[in-house]
């Protein structure tokens, strides 16, 4: 983990470190910790754009009420990035709008 | 389907203590959450996959709600943590959803303690990445240790803002500036009442005294204006406000930040006790709609309790004490308490409700919502934050005869989104009753539908 992140505590005190894709680049994180978090803890602010008004949205509420913290994940549009766990090698899109069932064919 | 003596929802203060007291009155107790660990918002735990001996401090209340959680577990209470409880059916009949399948538990008693969320607060700039709920900070930093921001702004209202401050230093972030809605003036006006309650006040205090020694300014008066910024927030202005919480032109403040915590108070979570068709009555010292009870804790649906957060926000202590009650409540319905004496245990829980209660009142008294707060947004500002409807789409439905939040959805889709009209409803209830110049209590409120959560096609389709 780079100094530059944002995560409060050293990675000793974390899960194991895992890697997971985000629009198909690498992200380093944490076993335990949620999408949401492992892509805060990046700097990485927006989780999708909107349908309406393509505006760049990410985490508000944090506890999956709002369900602004949307991304698509192995395929799967609208998942609450706050409630997601991360694993090791997922998958993870910006959602455009009200996203694609990629998963479907 | 399948039977249940006792469904609790929601595993924070309010629906562990009564799954505790009920459980140990010999009810078999089934609690569903809908996060993967139990806990709520309040006693949110490190995740299981961090190693709890190399940061060997878990804060007071994960350690208190850990406790809880195992005496729950070891009094054998079924636990369904994961699963979204969507929809109450005839009364009594809860429909609970996974991944994957969802089942309906028919129950001879059901406690809810949904909790609260965050009051939202449309203003300019309110959806910009980086702008967050003060929940939504806390559960990043107590439940994931990761800041929101390095520079970040904190304003709203009430004693949760200090927490939030509180963990933003000693996660070494700078705290810009914290803008309390309220005066805080001619505070010893309270001190006899304040007087049943130091360790509140001390804790207050040291969180106080803790931002005085990081030279954070404490900006007391002041609400945020707008939150700016194009891709994502860079920065907010502020101004003073009256004690209605509107601000006052010609005092605006430009602050820089990376991150913005809001949190203008709390509101309770009413979708599953509207669902099942409970009375609500408008709590003015609130603000907000709650549950109406009686004094344990029933709903006016029999054998429907409702404890916690999710019937007036109060906090855990009282949260505790609710639950104890209705867990008794449960017992002595199902017929467990028979030629026992349980109401000298009720009273006394009864008693140190009314002790804390004397707390509440002071806080809402001084942390006073001012609904003021609702003129910050203007016409192009997002209200619907799902369906992109802005302010100025719902006035124009409200123009052309919409009276009703119900009126103003169907026109405009406004509260039709995926958070089913959780972020949008207060505000928009406040902007109904400001152009019709009714009471906020004559704007309506959305009618419930189920599912009260998103559940997949792929779980309604298992269900036998």
């Amino acid at each position: 983990m780079t100094q530059s992140d944002l995560r409060m505590s050293p990675p000793a005190a974390r899960g194991r470190a895992l890697r997971i894709l985000v629009d198909g680049q690498p992200l380093d994180c944490h076993e335990g910790e949620s999408l949401a978090a492992a892509l805060l803890a990046s700097g990485r602010r927006f989780t999708r754009y909107t349908a309406r008004a393509s505006e760049p949205r990410g985490y508000f509420c944090g506890m999956g009420v709002c369900h602004d913290c949307l991304v698509t994940v192995e395929g799967l549009p609208n998942v609450r990035a706050c409630l997601t766990p991360v694993r090791d090698g997922l998958r993870v899109e910006t959602q455009r709008g009200l996203g694609e069932w990629g998963g479907l064919s | 389907m399948r039977a249940a003596e006792c469904v609790v929802v929601g595993g924070g203060p309010a629906g562990l203590a009564a799954a505790r007291t009920a459980a140990r009155h010999g009810v078999r107790v089934t609690l569903v959450d809908d996060n993967a660990e139990l806990g709520g918002q309040y006693y949110r735990q490190l995740p299981a996959a961090f190693p709890g001996t190399v940061e060997a401090r878990p804060v007071r209340e994960q350690a208190e709600g850990r406790r809880l959680m195992d005496e729950v577990r070891s009094l054998g209470v079924e636990v369904m943590a994961g699963s979204v409880a969507w929809g109450i059916f005839d009364q009594r009949t809860v429909a609970v959803a996974t991944q994957d399948e969802t089942r309906r538990i028919v129950a001879d008693t059901v406690v809810l303690a949904p909790g609260a969320y965050d009051r939202p607060v449309p203003f300019p700039g309110w959806t910009l990445p980086g702008v967050l709920t003060a929940g939504g900070a806390q559960n990043l930093m107590k439940g994931y240790r990761v800041l929101p921001g390095r520079r970040v702004l904190v304003v709203g209202s009430g004693p949760l803002l200090l927490v939030v401050a509180h963990y933003l230093l000693e996660g070494g972030a700078r705290v810009v500036a914290l803008c309390e809605a309220s005066p805080m003036r001619n505070l010893w006006r309270y001190a006899h009442r304040l007087l049943p309650h130091l360790n509140f006040v001390q804790q207050g205090r040291r969180y106080r005294q803790e931002l005085i020694e990081a030279r954070v300014p404490i900006l007391t008066g002041h609400v945020i204006l707008r939150a700016t910024g194009t891709t994502e927030v860079t920065g907010a202005a502020v101004a003073r406000c009256d004690a209605d919480w509107s601000p006052i032109p010609g005092s605006e403040l430009m602050l820089e930040a990376d991150a913005v915590v809001v949190g203008y108070g709390l509101v309770s979570s009413l979708e599953l006790s509207r669902l099942a068709g409970c009375e609500h009555r408008w709590d003015q010292a609130q603000g907000g709609w709650v549950p109406v009870r009686d004094r344990d804790m029933q709903s006016t649906v029999p054998g429907l309790f409702i404890v916690g957060d999710g019937a007036g926000v109060a906090g855990a202590a009282v949260a505790l004490e609710e639950g104890h009650l209705a867990g008794l409540g449960v017992a002595q319905r199902l017929g467990r308490l028979v030629g026992r004496d349980h109401s000298a245990e009720a009273n006394r829980a009864r008693g140190r409700l009314l002790h804390l209660q004397g707390f509440r009142r002071v806080m809402d008294e001084i942390f006073r919502f001012g609904p003021g707060i609702y003129s910050l947004a203007d016409e192009q500002t997002t209200l619907c934050r799902c369906e992109e409807v802005t302010v100025g789409e719902a006035l124009v439905a409200m123009r052309e005869g919409g009276r009703h939040v119900n009126e103003v959805k169907a026109w405009t889709r406004v509260g039709m989104g995926r958070c089913q009209g959780r972020m949008c409803g207060p505000a928009l209830a406040h902007l109904v009753a400001r152009e019709t110049g009714r009471p906020v209590t004559e704007s309506g409120v959305f009618t419930p539908r189920p599912p009260a959560k998103p559940v997949t096609l792929a779980a309604l389709a298992s269900e036998g």
